[in-house]
């Protein structure tokens, strides 16, 4: 019973030491924890030149899980008070006071994307915004790389399909004309890319997207086909120069995956069937064709899979 | 002794276990949770009136373009929802296709029997087309979509996207003159004098019926790019939809030109304006 109670009171002064040392610990190791914490956090940085012009609001994936240094640690900064009154930290800064804490400071997000030295392989879909008597359906793949995180140089071929629209078939029988049209096979062009619009926007107050807007330009090759107007006569085909520039919109859903929308204007001069044609053969009226200048001008949107599919943040925060 | 050093360092131990940092993370929360994805942000539209002087041009027209100006005057309710009116008065031309149509076409009929060519003059052929002098609509708005935008890394603006439906309407106008829509019978009938008169075949020389008042479905989307506090760059597009037969020949092919001609189409416009929004002075979320 005696060694009992001496091995009860050894094991009981065993557990308090134990709960001593585990609670110094604790208290110790802290502002450590906490540290680690923003180390691990890669959605926070500071970001002067984003915050200084930063008039208009604050999100929420700005401020989330903002680093507020421990008032009792930290030596207060003697930085100014943003005159705009912004503040990320959930408190407005007192106005016209030299006093200033850590809640001041406006702790911006990160880029949330970035795209320098990744790949960008983009399949989209496109339609003729400007013609009124054909339309093409555009099914279209685009490979970039991105030089910088604005500027890309990449390649692209496109697939097109041919559809009549009604004042095609309202031409013939209302004036009793035959429009002269060329449909549009297949193309390619060498295109880059900069980047010089960048934004975000909320949802319903809920939800935070970003997105940037692309300018695009380059030159390439599309070939077109003559529809003959009377199908007796045989058809011809163009392979055309083709310089084209155009600006879109990218939505950014995860660290791979894109959302695309924009306008591309194809230009070319193209060669259409003779209005006198009475010549059979396809190369003879090709050599007699006129020549009009094109705007081939296509709505396109699309996904973007971006290689690798993840990326590290270098700069300093 | 023994028993309330073991219950003394039971509690120590619990107390540690609680105060350890394992525990701590585990619990930490986000104290962002719950409240709204933008703070301190300027209320740009939230009860105010904005006026915008709009500049509208038709996309893709088939015979006429229209280009012009007027005003839209909305009132945003809340942050959400506004009510607004748009009226625009147009100015109408000739597309490349009607160029190239009326190029072709003869100067006048044959003689002696004009009805033996279904083939339009270029009178008739202009006369029938008809223009859209006024249009506008009626609608209710909703601005989902807010946010900031940087432009070279250095202009900061606030914009935000909005969407629009309601009721649309149009003064359409086509002018024929007696002498070329002269056909008052065009699907046949019975003279005064009870005789049968038998249709022409011939929809050049018909009444156009494509002009007049018609009302129909709006929709638009947009985006407001604030410049300032009070002054927002406004881009559009409007699809204006209504009933209409622009060409103002025969499209359902009985030879005639009739109201069953008439078909409920797409009036698509880019819009761009200058909105000045009241009261100048704007308020902050908290």
């Amino acid at each position: 019973m005696r060694r009992f109670n001496t091995l009860l009171f050894r094991m009981a002064f065993l557990s308090l030491l134990v709960a001593s040392l585990t609670l110094a610990l604790s208290a110790a190791y802290s502002p450590m924890v906490h540290a680690q914490d923003d180390d691990d956090d890669p959605e926070m940085t500071f970001d002067e030149d984003e915050a200084s012009g930063d008039e208009g609001m604050v999100m929420e994936d700005d401020a989330e899980e903002s680093a507020e240094p421990e008032p009792d640690e930290e030596p207060e900064p003697e930085a100014a008070v943003d005159p705009d009154g912004d503040s990320t930290s959930g408190a407005l800064p007192a106005a016209n006071t030299e006093e200033v804490s850590w809640q001041d400071i406006v702790v911006v997000v990160r880029k949330p994307f970035l795209k320098v030295s990744r790949v960008e392989l983009m399949p989209s879909w496109g339609i003729t915004m400007n013609d009124n008597i054909i339309q093409h359906v555009q099914f279209s793949g685009a490979l970039n790389y991105y030089l910088t995180d604005v500027l890309a140089v990449g390649i692209e071929g496109q697939y097109y399909i041919k559809s009549l629209r009604e004042p095609f078939d309202l031409v013939a029988r209302q004036a009793r004309r035959l429009p002269t049209v060329n449909k549009y096979n297949f193309g390619a062009a060498m295109n880059f890319h900069y980047v010089p619009i960048y934004g975000k926007f909320a949802v319903l107050d809920e939800n935070v997207v970003h997105w940037e807007t692309a300018l695009t330009a380059g030159v390439g090759f599309t070939q077109s086909e003559v529809l003959p107007r009377d199908p007796a006569l045989q058809p011809f085909k163009n392979t055309l120069i083709t310089p084209n520039v155009g600006a879109s919109m990218r939505f950014f859903l995860s660290r791979f995956l894109t959302v695309n929308v924009g306008i591309r204007d194809y230009v070319f001069v193209d060669k259409f069937e003779a209005v006198s044609r009475m010549e059979a053969n396809g190369d003879i009226a090709k050599e007699q064709a006129d020549s009009s200048l094109v705007n081939n001008i296509m709505f396109q949107a699309g996904v973007s899979f971006w290689f690798p599919m993840s990326f590290e943040y270098t700069t300093f925060r | 002794m023994i028993k309330r050093l073991s219950i003394l360092s039971l509690g120590a131990l619990l107390l540690a276990g609680l105060a350890s940092p394992s525990v701590a993370r585990a619990e930490r929360k986000n104290s962002l949770d719950g409240v709204p994805a933008v703070r301190h942000r300027l209320l740009l539209v939230k009860k105010r009136f904005e006026a915008t002087g709009a500049f509208e041009s038709s996309i893709n027209s088939d015979f006429k373009n229209t280009l012009g100006g007027g005003l839209k005057l909305e009132v945003h309710a809340s942050d959400l929802l506004s009510f607004g009116a748009i009226g625009i008065f147009g100015t109408s031309f000739n597309t490349g296709l009607t160029d190239k149509i009326v190029g072709t076409l003869p100067e006048n009929d044959p003689s002696p029997n004009p009805d033996a060519d279904p083939t339009p003059t270029k009178r008739e052929f202009n006369a029938h087309l008809n223009s859209i002098p006024l249009h506008g609509a009626a609608y209710v708005g909703v601005t989902p979509w807010y946010g900031k935008l940087a432009a070279f890394g250095k202009f900061f603006v606030n914009f935000d996207f909005y969407f629009q439906g309601g009721l649309a309407f149009a003064q359409l106008k086509s002018d024929c003159s007696n002498d070329i829509c002269n056909d008052n019978n065009p699907t046949g009938g019975m003279d005064s004098g009870g005789n049968v008169i038998l249709p022409d075949n011939n929809p050049n020389d018909d009444p156009v019926l494509n002009s007049g008042f018609r009302a129909g479905l709006y929709f638009g989307g947009g985006i407001h790019v604030f410049v300032s506090d009070a002054v927002a760059l406004d881009l559009t597009v409007r699809d204006y939809m209504f009933s209409d037969n622009p060409s103002g020949l025969d499209f359902n092919a009985d030879l005639a030109v009739t109201d069953d001609d008439n078909r409920f189409l797409n009036h698509l416009f880019m819009g761009v304006g200058v909105s000045v929004l009241l009261p100048t002075k704007i308020k902050r979320t908290p």
